[in-house]
């Protein structure tokens, strides 16, 4: 059979266009980097809005989320008061929601007022940059990281999710749910 | 229609399916492509010295992002704001922000802001005093903003605006020698 130069070209090159957009995506999503699933969560030493430094490793045994927000993040302020809810109604279970403000110009004060406004009950920490790269960067907020009890990331969530969803990742963090995968066996 | 050019125009079509296809994904996922906000050339602004002459600003914001407008509903989120310079002796009148849009976010939908989705339009007047020689004059300024998508919020950014006015004389001005400066661009 005698094939066409031309089709060959075309399919060439349709490959080559496939295989670099899927290229340039990979390369543009959020990473994951040192925090995905399985890992552990990378230690940090942050001060709260009342003066005290609190250490991730302090919290072992605990289930930790540490959510990365900022006072201009709306979808932040929307899911806050879950995370106050999920706070009160998980804490006695061994949660700890921990905030990790990620505003440059903001002022402690003005911090406080926020978080005072907001009705937060979890611990506020003033982010630092180490601390934010070593979660993998924040180039977008909110960026929330659920961490189990052994202290590994059992899920890092990209942006604002439904209540259900954060209430779910907060049963993992917590071993009251086991992961989709494992569910399934 | 030769077979070679029908192949060439199946190509084309072909290639630009799978860009459609790849940057409809890209939409997809939130965080994958930062936002950013382009001022429209708004080409050269003639204004007669002494007088006032209008001039429109659009600005387009990248697909699937806003920006909060310039009056956003809580203290805490940023304004979209401009902030002009101009060259001595002419004077930028009080710079006219568009009325927001309601929005909200997909797991909030009480929860209502004012943004400006796609595109908008600052306005204001530019009026070069009596005393400027005539010739392009050269404004620059900082449009101050923060965009978000349907589940994320990017960190404030400013981009730099600029664009030049041509001040002339007016027509009832007596017509004497031409300045002894040529024309020129102030910066």
């Amino acid at each position: 059979m005698k094939r066409d130069p031309v089709i060959f070209v075309v399919v060439a090159l349709a490959l080559s266009l496939m295989l670099v957009f899927a290229y340039k995506a990979t390369g543009k999503q959020p990473k994951d980097g040192p925090t995905g699933a399985g890992k552990p969560a990378p230690e940090f030493a942050l001060q709260s809005l009342d003066g005290k430094t609190i250490r991730l490793s302090d919290l072992r045994g605990k289930a930790v989320v540490v959510n990365f927000w900022a006072t201009w993040c709306q979808p932040c302020r929307i899911e806050m008061p879950w995370f106050v809810e999920l706070q009160k109604q998980y804490g006695p279970d061994g949660l700890q929601i921990l905030g990790i403000n990620a505003d440059e110009d903001t002022s402690k004060e003005e911090l406080e007022k926020f978080a005072k406004g907001m009705g937060v009950n979890y611990p506020v920490l003033l982010g630092k940059e180490e601390v934010e790269q070593a979660y993998g960067g924040i180039q977008f907020l909110p960026i929330t990281v659920y961490v189990g009890r052994d202290g590994n990331v059992v899920d890092k969530v990209f942006g604002l999710k439904g209540r259900g969803e954060i209430e779910e990742d907060v049963k993992l963090a917590l071993g009251q749910k086991k992961p989709a995968t494992q569910a399934m066996k | 229609m030769p077979r070679k050019l029908t192949q060439l125009v199946w190509l084309v079509v072909f290639c630009s399916a799978i860009f459609g296809i790849s940057n409809l994904n890209a939409q997809d996922i939130p965080g994958r492509k930062a936002p950013s906000i382009n001022m429209v050339d708004p080409g050269i602004t003639t204004a007669i010295r002494g007088k006032a002459a209008n001039i429109d600003l659009f600005f387009r914001i990248s697909q699937g992002f806003h920006v909060n407008s310039n009056k956003p509903r809580s203290e805490y989120l940023i304004p979209t704001t401009l902030r002009l310079t101009a060259p001595t002796d002419i004077v930028i009148g009080v710079i006219n922000y568009p009325a927001g849009v309601e929005k909200s976010f997909p797991f909030a939908p009480n929860d209502k802001m004012s943004v400006y989705g796609s595109q908008f339009v600052i306005n204001f007047a530019i009026r070069p005093l009596a005393s400027v020689m005539p010739g392009k004059y050269a404004v620059h300024g900082v449009l101050k903003y923060q965009a978000c998508d349907d589940a994320t919020c990017y960190p404030p950014k400013q981009i730099p605006v600029n664009f030049l006015i041509k001040v002339t004389k007016s027509t009832s001005e007596p017509q004497g020698r031409n300045p002894p400066q040529s024309p020129h661009v102030h910066r």
